[in-house]
């Protein structure tokens, strides 16, 4: 087989193979366009045949998506930064330094990826009634503000950073804060990016523990108002279709503006795991 | 890089500022200091009083707030009439969806964090009971106003009770009845009328798939079931008022009933219309067996459905044990774990609600509910409700089982799915419904009223 | 390291105390008091509503074991994570691997297309596809020119979420496959095109081998995270048709906030997590045998 053909087969796969991904999703943008008696028509079309920019301009009006959608956005945002932080500082310890029980307190953060929600849930749930924390961002932000798989990529990359570079540097009298902040930190962009990635994502469609955590209306996050939004106007759907077409936008930014080097950081990390 | 990140959280900052100022939906009102103790507005209420001209809260500000898990609208309108009277205090409604609702109102209610107010449903009483606050209203008042209310008295004390019962009908759509060519001549009184009419509502196309069902009940046959028994004598619990009663013969009989409605007289499909209460609304369904709360439902939602409603039909003519079981829709809660001040607001609210004849109305014709107020019962207004006109025929042969716990209801749907979907015999699927209500069961304080039924000595 | 000790005396405040002592706290205090208190809790009758904590030995334990509903979940729960996980690595390999190859052209779009799935909240996507499986109005039955009622028919519910996951998840293990193709070391290539070996001996002998770790780590994560998928369940199906499609975190959570079964709940999720744990060792130990069979 000559290259060209193989070279067509393969692009050839791939289209098919995106095609099959995106439907969903044309279908989605495709739908919120339309009016709901055409989205529940029996016989159900593909393009809109009335086309109407309705669905968005009610969505505002049933709830307060805007609200919600900033609520998500603060969340995720806070929640990434202080991972991306926590993590390097922690990976870069326990790449570089030596202290009695290394080896148990990272087998303890590897040990907690392995815990499912359902075992600590409950507990957190009245340790957080007893912090009085309840309906509060710091019960969302504070227990995240660890990550074991941020912690885990970040050694493994921290540790190909040679010694001696470090070693220079605090013979020239910087500080171990100096190191961190300015040679540590910019040195690991890429990985920083795939966690980047990773937690805004995780934080972006968490569901359980805000809705477990949040009461009021207010500050709910966007996962858990979609919900809502379909128990309260279980009916509107060209509404529902609308508000997760939006829902998506910010989550494919940050995609794009960091998938970059996203997957140099992937394999700057875990590949040697 | 590191200008992107910093771009992107004042980015972020901006919009939650931006979200902050113009989010508020529902600004709480302004709220003053109230100082007219005497406001000459008159005493509302016979026995249950409501008496206006006493400040509350020493007429300091005060918000309290006030769940619900449905039509925010009407209970708002009570509570602008309460906040007019009031300015110092705002009553603040928040709603949450029914299955969310009862997710997070028992332990909310429990650390102190939940309303002043909130809307109680039977079902969960066990979840809540421990945390309300007993009525600060004589129990002779509130029984001599409200048929049924000494039934709530536990240690003598009302945390709440009815302020009407709800119940079931066949909502039909008017149009393709007409269509069908059928009128009010052909409303059915008995199963077998309503086979033969819900035939000829019942549209297939040339390969005989259904796309129009003359009858619908998917995803709810737990509302419809226990009627179906009582019609014929069957009680829900054992003679001790707390064995479950869910495998016997009369229900083996109505679940193989509701299985031939479909499968032997085709008049609906298991896989057409995958919701009742969505496929009558899309118009895609002739008739459907819902409760009261429906009404409010199809005229929010679907407005350009023209829909009746008729009652439910039984098995011959004759008038049956019961027509169908009833519930009672209970009165407003009040949380035990709130402030002195915040129960102060909640008593007077109480007072102001149960004593409000207009507002009751109101909320009766909402959700379609005959009104236990006894100055309601022979309201115009109410009997000419489409649904409450059809209900005051049958109101005298109607039962109430008691606030049974919502896993009876939940626990027969999965069993009659499993019948209807998972291909599981009747008499497994209601073996194994029975035992796992009874493990449910283990531990609730519950007991039957069904022997308090006014013609029980038909069975 | 020990230059700078003998160099600088070292601080109590000093970035790794700091950091050390920073995660001692964070991780006693949202993990194992957490996990002590569940594990406390599940021999006891917990109810939170009635103030309720009676001691009650193996109770719940043995509820667990002798409840059917137990069973069919975590038969459900398998089900569904090895499935996922099959194809996941399969789809994601594959992809990956042509979009390695050099002569695909446009690789940022596609690898942007196939992400797409991966960043859609789980919630929405949820319940669009509830609407595409719809019999009458959803697009499956269009297309394929079916009258299936997808997720109310018991042969076709649970297929149906599973197959919702693979769509949504499966970019991820594109891109970590990705990530480990770019990460693999040019020369073994080289060495072995000059002796001669074909394009599949290449895949099977040196690419395959050495994505090993790659796929370890996308195996491990994905059985924890799917031995405790939960939000598809609740959308998509709730449990049924019947209780057909309950997964052992569902029934968890029905325990737990509806019924108020702390500590029947809690019980449960030992059960789960010691599967999971037998789960994760059994992933290794199946690489390190085989890392020994191809040493000898």
């Amino acid at each position: 087989m000559s290259k060209k053909a193989k070279s067509l087969i393969l692009h050839f796969v791939l289209i098919i193979l995106v095609v099959i991904t995106i439907i969903p999703f044309l279908w989605m943008v495709f739908s919120s366009f339309k009016t709901n008696s055409e989205i529940t028509s029996i016989t159900p079309t593909f393009l809109p045949k009335l086309f109407t920019f309705n669905n968005y301009v009610n969505v505002q009006k049933s709830f307060n998506f805007l609200r919600l959608f900033a609520n998500s956005l603060f969340l995720s945002v806070a929640i990434t930064a202080i991972v991306i932080y926590t993590s390097t500082i922690s990976g870069f310890v326990f790449a570089k330094y030596k202290f009695r029980g290394k080896n148990l307190l990272f087998g303890l953060v590897l040990g907690t990826m392995m815990i499912p929600w359902c075992v600590t849930i409950i507990p957190r749930y009245s340790m957080m009634l007893d912090f009085k924390w309840l309906d509060s961002y710091l019960a969302i932000i504070i227990p995240a503000a660890v990550s074991g798989f941020g912690i885990f990529m970040m050694r493994q990359s921290i540790s190909t950073i040679p010694n001696e570079m470090l070693e220079a540097a605090r013979i020239d009298g910087a500080s171990e804060w100096f190191i961190f902040h300015k040679i540590v930190f910019p040195l690991s962009q890429n990985v920083i990016s795939s966690i980047a990635i990773f937690q805004f994502l995780w934080s972006w469609e968490d569901y359980l523990w805000p809705y477990l955590i949040i009461s009021s209306e207010e500050k709910q996050v966007l996962s858990v108002g979609l919900k809502m939004f379909n128990g309260r106007y279980g009916t509107d759907y060209g509404g529902l279709f609308a508000a997760t077409t939006i829902s998506i936008i910010p989550v494919l930014i940050v995609y794009l503006i960091f998938q970059k080097r996203f997957i140099d950081g992937i394999a700057a990390s875990s590949v040697k795991g | 890089m590191k200008k992107i990140f910093s771009a992107i959280l004042v980015f972020t900052l901006l919009l939650s500022l931006v979200g902050c100022s113009s989010g508020e939906s529902k600004p709480s009102k302004k709220l003053e200091t109230d100082t007219t103790k005497e406001k000459n507005l008159p005493v509302l209420g016979e026995n249950v009083k409501f008496d206006p001209n006493i400040l509350i809260n020493n007429g300091e500000p005060k918000e309290v707030e006030f769940w619900v898990w449905d039509s925010a609208e009407i209970f708002q309108s009570i509570v602008d009439g309460f906040e007019k009277i009031y300015p110092n205090i705002s009553i603040k409604i928040v709603s949450h969806p029914w299955g969310d609702y009862w997710t997070k109102l028992p332990l909310a209610l429990q650390n102190g964090e939940g309303p002043a107010l909130f809307c109680v449903h039977n079902s969960q009483h066990d979840n809540l009971i421990n945390n309300m606050e007993p009525y600060d209203i004589d129990i002779k008042d509130l029984t001599a106003d409200f048929t049924g209310a000494e039934n709530h008295v536990i240690d003598d004390k009302v945390y709440y009770i009815d302020y009407g019962m709800m119940t079931g009908s066949i909502f039909y759509n008017k149009d393709m009845w007409t269509e069908a060519g059928l009128t009010d001549e052909d409303i059915p009184a008995t199963w077998d009328e309503f086979i033969e009419v819900a035939k000829k509502l019942t549209k297939k196309d040339s390969k005989g798939n259904i796309t129009q069902a003359g009858f619908n009940y998917n995803s709810d046959v737990k509302s419809m079931i226990m009627g179906l028994n009582y019609q014929k004598g069957e009680l829900l619990f054992k003679e001790d008022g707390k064995t479950p009663n869910i495998n016997n013969d009369t229900m083996k009989e109505n679940m193989q009933f509701l299985l031939d409605l479909y499968n032997v007289h085709g008049i609906g499909s298991k896989d057409f219309g995958v919701t009742d209460a969505e496929s009558f609304g899309q118009g895609q369904s002739a008739m459907v067996y819902k409760w009261g709360w429906y009404y409010n439902q199809l005229s929010n939602d679907y407005p350009d459905i023209n829909f009746g409603v008729f009652r439910i039909p039984t098995p011959d003519k004759d008038v049956p044990f019961a027509y169908d079981r009833y519930n009672g829709e209970s009165t407003i809660g009040i949380s035990s774990t709130v402030d002195d001040a915040s129960k102060e607001i909640a008593q007077a609210f109480i007072r102001y609600f149960m004593s409000n004849d207009e507002a009751l109305k109101e909320l009766c014709i909402k959700y379609s509910i005959f009104p236990s107020k006894k100055t309601l019962a022979e309201d115009a207004d109410i009997l000419s409700h489409p649904v409450l006109k059809t209900l005051s025929t049958t109101v005298d042969y109607l039962i109430w089982p008691g606030p049974f716990p919502s896993t009876i209801e939940t626990t027969l749907q999965q069993s009659f799915e499993d019948i209807i979907y998972n291909d599981s015999s009747i008499e497994d699927s209601l073996e194994n419904g029975n035992n796992k209500i009874k493990a449910d069961m283990e531990g609730v304080d519950f007991s039957s009223v069904e022997s308090q039924y006014k013609h029980i000595e038909n069975k | 390291m020990a230059k700078t000790k003998t160099l600088r005396k070292e601080s109590i405040f000093s970035l790794k105390n700091i950091v050390v002592t920073g995660l001692i706290i964070f991780y006693a205090v949202f993990l194992v008091i957490p996990i002590i208190m569940a594990f406390v809790g599940s021999f006891h009758k917990w109810n939170p509503l009635k103030g309720d904590f009676i001691y009650t030995g193996f109770e719940n334990y043995t509820r667990v074991f002798t409840n059917d509903l137990f069973w069919s979940s975590l038969s459900n729960t398998l089900i569904f994570t090895i499935v996922v996980i099959f194809f996941r690595i399969v789809i994601g390999l594959g992809i990956a691997l042509i979009l390695y190859s050099s002569i695909v052209k446009g690789k940022t779009f596609f690898r942007a297309a196939f992400y797409m799935p991966v960043v859609t909240p789980l919630v929405a996507v949820s319940f669009v596809w509830v609407w595409m499986y719809n019999p009458q109005m959803g697009l499956i039955n269009q297309i394929l020119g079916t009258n299936i009622n997808w997720l109310l028919n018991k042969d076709t519910a649970l297929g149906s979420v599973i197959a919702m996951t693979i769509w949504k998840d499966y970019g991820y293990a594109v891109v970590l496959f990705l990530a480990g193709l770019y990460g693999l070391p040019k020369d073994c290539y080289e060495a072995a095109e000059i002796d001669g070996a074909s394009g599949f001996s290449l895949f099977r002998y040196i690419t395959l081998p050495l994505l090993k770790p790659m796929t370890l780590f996308v195996v491990i994560t994905s059985i924890i995270s799917y031995l405790q998928t939960y939000i598809q369940i609740l959308v998509m199906t709730e449990g049924g048709p019947g209780t057909s499609t309950y997964v052992t975190s569902y029934l968890i959570f029905d325990e737990a906030f509806v019924k108020y079964n702390f500590g029947y709940a809690s019980a449960i999720s030992f059960v789960m997590f010691i599967v999971i744990a037998i789960f994760t060792v059994f992933a290794f130990k199946i690489t390190s045998d085989k890392e020994k069979g191809g040493a000898k």
